[in-house]
């Protein structure tokens, strides 16, 4: 009887003990299947497909062979059924372009800090204007980088099956035509567990 | 003698332990909620969805999450109804992610065998959650989020179509259910509800998401959602009037038949601009319980069942003035009619539980019968009785914050301010050349809102 419950404290104690909730670090390159939903796994595998792509492109290369063109990243439009942050997708691409050093960029999202920054400078009559910078001195972008996120949902009883395509354009803004052209899928099935919670 | 006070002592535990998790079980849920409805239709409204909150963390969570978010977003509080609708959206995914087996369905399973079906964990029917995304992607739109709001519509259109299939295979099995005293009922919901497709599939989710694909500039994604939504509810003149107007701008090979059939479309002028009027009347009606009592081996049982009262008074078609002619709006969806037919979807169900549960509770009074005895046995055996027909209660939850009907209207006007009243509710709009205002008013009875936003 004694035994018993020893044993049965000892199972309560290992209980209580797995129920303790934990914090650890991961290796942000990880492979993550929480769940099937657009993950940090997706992002990666799009933007490292994406850059390797683009760089090795033989008339990408011949363009970047002897100057750093300009691009300006537009959004990434979200065509998909999940609430998926694209800005942080163009902005991998984008990182991994100019650590490249072949390109450089132009951040349309500042913009209108610029403009306000460079009011100030110019016209709150608190800066010396030998140093305020001038208006119109930026340089225009020669290409647009630019992109569809969709995505196809099946989902049948027990089987969830989800389908990423992720398209990416280069265009020449002067010429209007597309240098550059690539897309990346993505597909992740799920299968409910038999018994479980 | 032992064992009836053992069982009695057991049962109370169950009790208090389910009472503690969730207090649908005996407070049934419609009387909860008519307080938070009296004050919706007030003015002082604002503390309502907070306080449904509290209860988001319980085991109707998704229920009242969806009542919160419908609550914070009838009083134009959208940023805290997308934070709600958000939880209910998870709670329905954790129910998808479910195993198959799932313990804690055993147990719930379970503990409606001893007490009654509210002891389950709530999950709305087909039609709350696509409403839900409906209502959801409305809450990014008004709030700014375009983007958002279009996947909250293709959400919502995933949901349809799947809805789509599930009504199509269960309409043999809907109909196949025979079942004594179920079957008089399940026929008497039958005629309140109609047995047309818009008592299974809501044509203003799809009319919303219609509207939000149009507005957004995918025009071509309106006009399947519009034509889905015409054959839900094919006598609209003004879902009519938009869908020959798409196949013309779109050039679709069906505009031809539609300009037979409807007459054709007339484009604005170039200084118009378009109203967009969505109107959601009432409140969905509340279920109601149907008790039978009777004995079993000299016992009293009773049987409890969810059920609709037939009373369906119609919802007059609202009639909108201040913009030259009255605009007359022209119903799209009976919500009532889709809640309706959830229950009688989910009432073959419902009595095979309510049959094991008869046995099980019925088997626990012989069983205090047959070791009791004197009077301790007698006071067990009536406790017993008493909790039977106490703990009897009809599994009466459902959304009951959603409208009872949605009504639409669209007219070009052209541009410049207006006062619109509607009964006795006024409203500003401006409308702007090339443009959409889209203005949503909900009535709940004495108090009518409007939101409008310009696209």
């Amino acid at each position: 009887m004694k035994q018993f419950k020893l044993i049965f404290i000892l199972a309560a104690l290992m209980g209580l003990g797995a129920c303790q909730s934990k914090v650890e670090y991961g290796d942000a390159t990880e492979v993550e299947t929480v769940n099937e939903n657009f993950g940090s796994s997706d992002l990666q595998a799009i933007a490292a497909k994406m850059v390797d792509s683009m760089l090795v492109y033989p008339p990408v290369a011949a363009m970047t062979a002897n100057s750093r063109p300009i691009i300006f990243v537009d959004r990434v439009k979200n065509k998909t059924s999940e609430h998926i942050d694209t800005e942080s997708v163009t902005d991998s691409i984008s990182n991994k372009l100019l650590r490249s050093g072949r390109f450089r960029f132009i951040d349309m999202t500042k913009v209108d800090t610029v403009r306000k920054q460079l009011d100030y400078q110019n016209n709150a009559g608190m800066v010396d204007p030998s140093t305020a910078i001038k208006f119109g001195r930026q340089i225009g972008a020669q290409y647009m980088l630019y992109g569809n996120l969709s995505s196809i949902v099946k989902q049948d009883g027990s089987t969830k099956d989800v389908y990423y395509k992720m398209t990416m354009r280069l265009m020449d803004l002067e010429t209007g035509l597309i240098e550059w052209s690539d897309e990346k899928e993505i597909r992740k099935m799920k299968s409910k567990s038999f018994l479980g919670l | 003698m032992t064992r009836a006070p053992l069982l009695l002592a057991s049962f109370s535990l169950a009790l208090c332990l389910c009472g503690c998790a969730a207090n649908s079980i005996f407070i049934n849920y419609p009387a909860q909620l008519t307080s938070v409805k009296q004050r919706l239709n007030g003015a002082d409204s604002q503390a309502v969805a907070a306080r449904l909150a509290d209860k988001i963390p319980g085991q109707d969570g998704l229920l009242y999450a969806q009542e919160a978010g419908r609550v914070a977003q009838i009083n134009g509080d959208f940023g805290a109804s997308k934070d709600y609708y958000q939880q209910a959206v998870a709670a329905y995914q954790a129910f998808d992610d479910k195993a198959k087996i799932s313990l804690s369905a055993i147990g719930a399973t379970g503990s409606s065998l001893l007490l009654n079906d509210n002891a389950i964990p709530y999950r709305g029917p087909g039609y709350e959650r696509i409403m839900l995304h409906q209502y959801q992607a409305l809450n990014y739109l008004f709030s700014g989020d375009p983007q958002g709001a279009l996947v909250e519509v293709r959400r919502s259109n995933e949901l349809q179509s799947s809805e789509q299939a599930r009504y199509q295979a269960s309409q043999a099995s809907v109909q196949a259910m025979a079942n004594g005293t179920i079957d008089a009922e399940v026929s008497r919901l039958g005629q309140a509800a109609g047995t047309v497709t818009s008592s299974f599939l809501n044509a203003y989710s799809y009319y919303t998401t219609g509207v939000l694909h149009e507005l957004l500039g995918e025009a071509n994604d309106a006009f399947i959602d519009y034509r889905k939504a015409a054959q839900i509810t094919p006598d609209n003149p003004y879902l009519q009037q938009d869908l020959v107007r798409l196949a013309k701008q779109l050039q679709m090979p069906q505009y031809e038949e539609f300009k037979r059939r409807w007459g054709d479309a007339s484009p604005p002028g170039p200084q118009q601009g378009q109203l967009i009027m969505m109107l959601e009347r009432g409140f969905v009606p509340e279920k109601q319980s149907l008790t039978v009592p009777f004995t079993l081996h000299g016992n009293w049982q009773t049987v409890s069942l969810a059920t609709y009262l037939p009373n369906r008074t119609p919802v007059a078609p609202a009639r909108v003035q201040g913009l030259g002619s009255v605009l007359k709006l022209a119903p799209i969806a009976n919500i009532d009619a889709l809640a309706i037919t959830a229950l009688k979807e989910s009432l073959p169900a419902a009595l095979v539980r309510q049959v094991a549960r008869v046995y099980a509770k019925s088997e626990m009074n012989r069983q205090v019968d047959k070791h009791g005895n004197g009077t301790g046995g007698d006071i067990a055996g009536i406790a017993m009785q008493l909790f039977n027909i106490v703990t009897e209660q009809a599994d009466r939850r459902s959304w009951l914050t959603l409208p009872r009907q949605a009504q639409l209207a669209r007219r070009f006007l052209d541009a410049g301010n207006y006062d619109l009243s509607l009964d006795n509710a006024r409203a500003q709009i401006a409308v702007q050349p090339g443009r959409s205002t889209l203005v949503w008013a909900i009535d709940t009875g004495n108090v009518t809102r409007f939101y409008t936003i310009i696209i």
